[in-house]
């Protein structure tokens, strides 16, 4: 390697400061945790592998924190880059794979542990999420002897991502591989959201293993609005001139992933013109990965993406001008919930905090796939809807800022009844009693 | 008398051509397609008149109608609505007043008064529930507001005591920016109802009545009602921020944004000291004597003053930035004396105000001089003019019958039209359209001209909406957003409620307690549905009244004067106005012409008669 190699263009430099630092934001890693690579040409189309230095913080890499190596033969730069650089580099060989990633994705980390004495082959981590699952299928999960870099790590761990998008290194965290690295995080964020839920639900008594074996058996129909990665340009907005606007959806898909209303890159949101409507379908975005802001026609089409067409279903029989979609995982996790004294599923959430009962006397729950007409007129009547297996779906009557007071408020709702119920506390009194009769 | 749930389902028809008085039925369709007040004035008001009628004349129709939330416990139900033909605009008049009269018409067992023809002499109506009269009103005739108010009261020694709706001078002698008053100071003020009442030689309506329409779901009633009280307790604007400084509270905040209007909306620049003079916090400080409320509300807004020896209401925002600064004003006993004036003369302030600042453009470029003002040096900031120049207009005295046609006929008469800031004939009120595209749209497409109530409060979406606030150059945005504040306007004055209740919250608590008093279920997608009729049922008069696309229009001034706005230079350009307009007219499903479609033209059965 010669020292004009370690001139790594500034945008690759941008993105990797952002993931860094995203990762940081969204707990998946610690100061100085994980790793992430990148396949990139140079100007002479010489290939490289551009990843993390040994060491380095994620949340504030500088530019010498990036390391760019050959990809098949050592260098120089190997004194310097990550320990697990062979098991990124073997990754980085996969099929159409440009960039992998390593996280400590506590949660998912929580729900892969075992009792077994080891060495043992570990379950594979099922997501009860059908996010989680139509995301990532099933998750290997392996132990190994020495959890980082070891010669074993670096045989197995590509083998296991032929096949799977992410595998867990038990104790340890996940590795995904992607076409992009951004697409490496979505899934880091997705898998640990998925440990998240499993987490709650084992917490709150859901039998899981049902859940798990009807996602597995048929996913789409436990899941309403699937929406598959899409690599676009996350930089690319349509309507530049709105200057306003732009903010606006920017300040908005910031706070979703920040607040974690939302993984990172799922969800969406719109904002309604006369003929127009100006789109973000990647609603959950930090404000350095961004996220394509899109101008979309209002007429229906049959190329329409599932999630899009909701937003112009919304639009073409209401007056409302936003409309917002999140997956946030506590109110997945209420939907199999049963409410007290009750052993079916519930049909609305019933907030026992004062806040959250005074702005929303319940939130209707509806199942999956949800009838279109009932649910846009319990969008209509209660402004937010939560669909097991779907996510939060919330509309506004003028600003993004109203709409994305919703799913806001679901999660604080959510977190206060889960707690209460962690608590022992009796829900049922605790409900006003106006709420049973809606 | 058929008696329903929130609604007794009649309307009193008085004509006064032939001293006739009729009760006629109002079906339960009629609340459901129009719910009460604007909607339910409006449809009635289209079924009797040629909106093509002289609005000054015989055949013009006035309708006042009440809510079903009328005398019920939900907090600002008190507001009535009043219809007809403007004489400023050619187009349809449509005005709001709270106070406490609407309330007692609806004590009366009628949901909704309708006025034809015109008497001989000068009349009043006395309305009560066992018998309605009609009575000369040569004893009144000529006194102003606050004077037939005591003498009608005096005559009436009922009780419960009679409600009095009345005009004063201005009315009488036809000023097209009369207003018609109640509880003295309380107003129809926009549109010119004032010279509606005066043309048809109709003075006063007295209203004495007990009667209430009961509740068909209690329980329901009570969730909305719970809802709204707790929410307007919360709100810091409706629970404090009113009351303490009432709307002259804005004055600063509206300068903060660049957008209050100076010298006839010649530019925003102003100095804050001068401002600071007659700010909210200064009226409190300085004239207020105690606050006061409308029937029912727990806001109380209203802002009882004195200067001197002289006491009176106001002024309101509006009233002292077009009375005030866009006249170069900034005193602020100079303003609420005019206030005081126009208030028993019974004159629009906005519209006053308005054409007094055209007037005084016209004067300093030399298109009046004193000659033809008899005298009057108009000048920007001359305060001292104010008391004689309102007394002028209400008398139509002098150069006042020339102030008395508003801003446009005037500005028109000596061939500069371009110098009236207008929409429709009417005077804009007191926010620059060129800091906010959502407002500029709204005055443009309001169906009654530049009215900040009918046309959207865009205001309070852009500075303090809380979590509805929206960029203010928006050409995405604002077409919708305007529409939906209309619409939620429609709706608030179709059940006789305040605007400040949205600056609490929304639709929602209306919803269920308009279906818990009417036992009809109406959802908020419902009230939506049913706003867009209202609006496709205003329209619908004014085409026929002559209205056409480039009426809704902003004056040339705000496309290529420019004022700083942020530290931008802000213009609305005809090609933004255009384009704006026709977004507007598809978010109705109106064509881009803004005509009705048949589709709406359908919805709102035109040829069919409720009454």
């Amino acid at each position: 390697m010669n020292e004009r190699k370690w001139r790594i263009p500034s945008q690759i430099i941008r993105l990797f400061q952002a993931v860094g630092r995203a990762s940081l934001l969204y707990d998946i890693q610690d100061s100085h945790s994980g790793n992430m690579a990148l396949k990139h040409r140079d100007k002479k189309g010489r290939e490289q592998l551009i990843i993390t230095a040994s060491g380095s913080q994620k949340g504030d890499l500088e530019p010498q924190h990036l390391c760019a190596l050959s990809p098949n033969k050592t260098d120089f730069g190997y004194y310097k880059a990550s320990s697990e650089t062979d098991i990124h580099s073997r990754i980085l060989n996969l099929k159409g794979i440009n960039a992998s990633l390593h996280a400590h994705t506590k949660d998912l980390v929580i729900a892969t542990l075992d009792p077994e004495r080891k060495p043992n082959h570990p379950a594979p981590f099922i997501p009860a999420d059908p996010l989680g699952y139509q995301a990532l299928g099933i998750i290997p999960v392996d132990w190994f002897r020495v959890p980082s870099g070891s010669p074993e790590m670096i045989q197995k761990i590509p083998q296991r991502l032929k096949d799977h998008s992410a595998t867990v290194i038990q104790g340890h965290g996940v590795m995904t591989r992607a076409r992009t690295l951004q697409e490496a995080f979505f899934l880091a964020c997705v898998a640990n959201n998925s440990g998240y839920i499993f987490r709650l639900l084992e917490k709150h008594g859901v039998e899981i293993e049902p859940l798990r074996k009807k996602i597995v058996s048929d996913s789409y129909s436990c899941f309403s609005f699937p929406a598959p990665y899409t690599l676009q340009d996350d930089h690319s907005c349509d309507f530049s001139h709105e200057e306003e606007l732009v903010k606006e959806f920017q300040k908005t898909g910031a706070r979703i992933f920040e607040s974690r209303l939302s993984p990172f890159h799922t969800g969406s949101f719109s904002l309604r013109g006369v003929k127009t409507m100006f789109y973000a379908p990647k609603a959950s975005m930090p404000r350095e990965l961004g996220g394509p802001l899109l101008e979309k026609s209002l007429e229906k089409k049959n190329s329409d993406g599932y999630e899009e067409k909701i937003h112009k279903e919304i639009y073409s029989q209401s007056n409302f001008q936003t409309a917002m979609h999140c997956y946030i995982p506590e109110a997945e996790v209420l939907t199999h919930i049963s409410p007290p004294g009750t052993n079916s599923p519930p049909d609305r959430l019933v907030p026992v905090d004062a806040e959250g009962s005074f702005f929303y006397l319940v939130i209707p729950i509806l199942s999956s796939p949800p009838e279109m007409d009932s649910f846009l007129q319990l969008l209509h009547d209660y402004k937010v809807v939560i669909v097991r297996g779907g996510g939060v779906w919330a509309v506004g009557e003028q600003s993004l800022s109203e709409v994305l007071h919703h799913p806001s408020s679901v999660r604080e709702i959510c977190l206060y009844r889960l707690g209460a119920r962690e608590r022992g506390l009796d829900l049922g009194k605790m409900e006003p009693a106006k709420a049973k009769k809606w | 008398m058929p008696s329903e749930y929130g609604f007794y389902g009649t309307l009193l028809e008085i004509n006064l051509t032939e001293g006739k008085i009729n009760q006629k039925k109002l079906t339960p369709d009629l609340i459901e397609n129009y719910l009460g007040g604007r909607g339910l004035a409006t449809r009635i008001l289209y079924e009797n008149i040629d909106p093509s009628c002289d609005p000054l004349g015989e055949h013009n129709v006035l309708v006042i109608a009440t809510s079903p939330l009328l005398k019920t416990k939900a907090p600002t139900a008190c507001r009535g609505h009043m219809v007809f033909k403007s004489p400023l605009t050619g187009m349809l008049g449509s005005s709001n007043c709270g106070g406490t009269w609407a309330s007692r018409l609806k004590s009366t067992g009628y949901d909704a008064l309708m006025i034809k023809g015109k008497a001989s002499q000068p009349v009043q109506v006395d309305i009560q529930r066992e018998k309605t009269e009609i009575r000369p009103a040569a004893e009144v005739w000529g006194k102003d507001v606050h004077q037939t108010t005591d003498i009608l009261s005096s005559q009436k020694n009922s009780s419960p005591s009679p409600g009095i709706l009345t005009i004063g001078p201005a009315g009488e002698n036809l000023c097209l920016y009369s207003a018609v008053m109640n509880d003295k100071n309380r107003a129809y003020g926009r549109s010119g109802p004032g010279a509606v009442f005066g043309s048809k030689n109709l003075k006063a309506i007295t209203v004495t009545g007990k009667m209430s329409p009961p509740l068909k779901d209690k329980e329901r009633f009570q969730s909305g009602l719970d809802q709204a009280l707790y929410m307007m307790k919360a709100a810091p604007i409706t629970k404090r921020l009113l009351r303490e400084l009432g709307t002259s509270g804005l004055l600063k905040l509206i300068h903060l944004m660049d957008m209050l209007p100076h010298q006839n909306f010649q530019d925003n620049l102003h100095n804050m000291k001068e401002l600071d003079k007659i700010s909210g916090e200064t009226l409190r400080e300085s004239i207020l004597e105690r606050v006061g409320a409308c029937y029912g509300c727990p806001v109380a807004c209203q802002t009882h003053t004195r200067v001197g020896e002289k006491k009176g209401e106001g002024p309101e925002y509006e009233t002292l930035v077009m009375i005030g600064p866009n006249c170069g004003i900034y005193n602020l006993k100079a303003v609420a004396l005019a206030n005081y004036r126009c208030n028993e003369l019974g004159l629009d302030t906005i519209s006053l105000g308005g054409t007094l600042a055209c007037a005084m453009e016209l004067y300093e470029k030399g298109i009046l001089d004193k000659k033809t003002t008899g005298g009057i040096p108009l000048n920007f900031g001359n305060e001292s003019l104010l008391p004689r120049l309102v007394d002028l207009i209400a008398y139509r005295k002098a150069f006042g019958e020339k102030l008395a046609e508003g801003s446009f006929r005037l500005a028109s008469d000596f061939h500069h039209p371009e110098l009236s800031m207008t929409i429709k004939k009417m005077e804009i009120p007191a926010y620059d359209p060129r800091s906010s595209f959502t407002q500029a749209l709204g005055y443009m497409t309001s169906p009654t001209g530049a009215c900040h109530l009918r046309g959207g409060y865009a205001v309070s979406l852009a500075f303090f909406g809380g979590t509805k606030e929206i960029p203010r150059f928006s050409i995405q945005q604002s077409p919708l957003a305007i529409r939906n504040m209309q619409n939620l306007g429609i709706i608030q004055d179709s059940l006789g409620i305040c605007r400040f209740t949205g600056f609490a919250f929304s639709t929602e608590p209306w919803a269920r307690m308009m279906s818990g008093a009417t036992g009809m279920d109406f959802s908020t997608s419902q009230l939506q549905k049913i706003s867009h009729r209202i609006a496709s049922m205003e329209r619908a008069f004014n085409l026929q009244a002559g209205l056409k696309e480039e009426d809704d229009c902003l004056p040339d001034r705000f496309s290529h004067e420019s004022i700083g706005v942020e530290g931008k230079d802000k213009l609305i350009s005809p090609e933004l106005i255009q384009r704006m307009r026709r977004d507007y007219y598809q978010s109705r499903g109106w064509s881009p012409k803004g005509k009705l479609s048949t589709l709406i033209r359908a919805d709102l059965q035109l040829n069919k008669r409720y009454t």
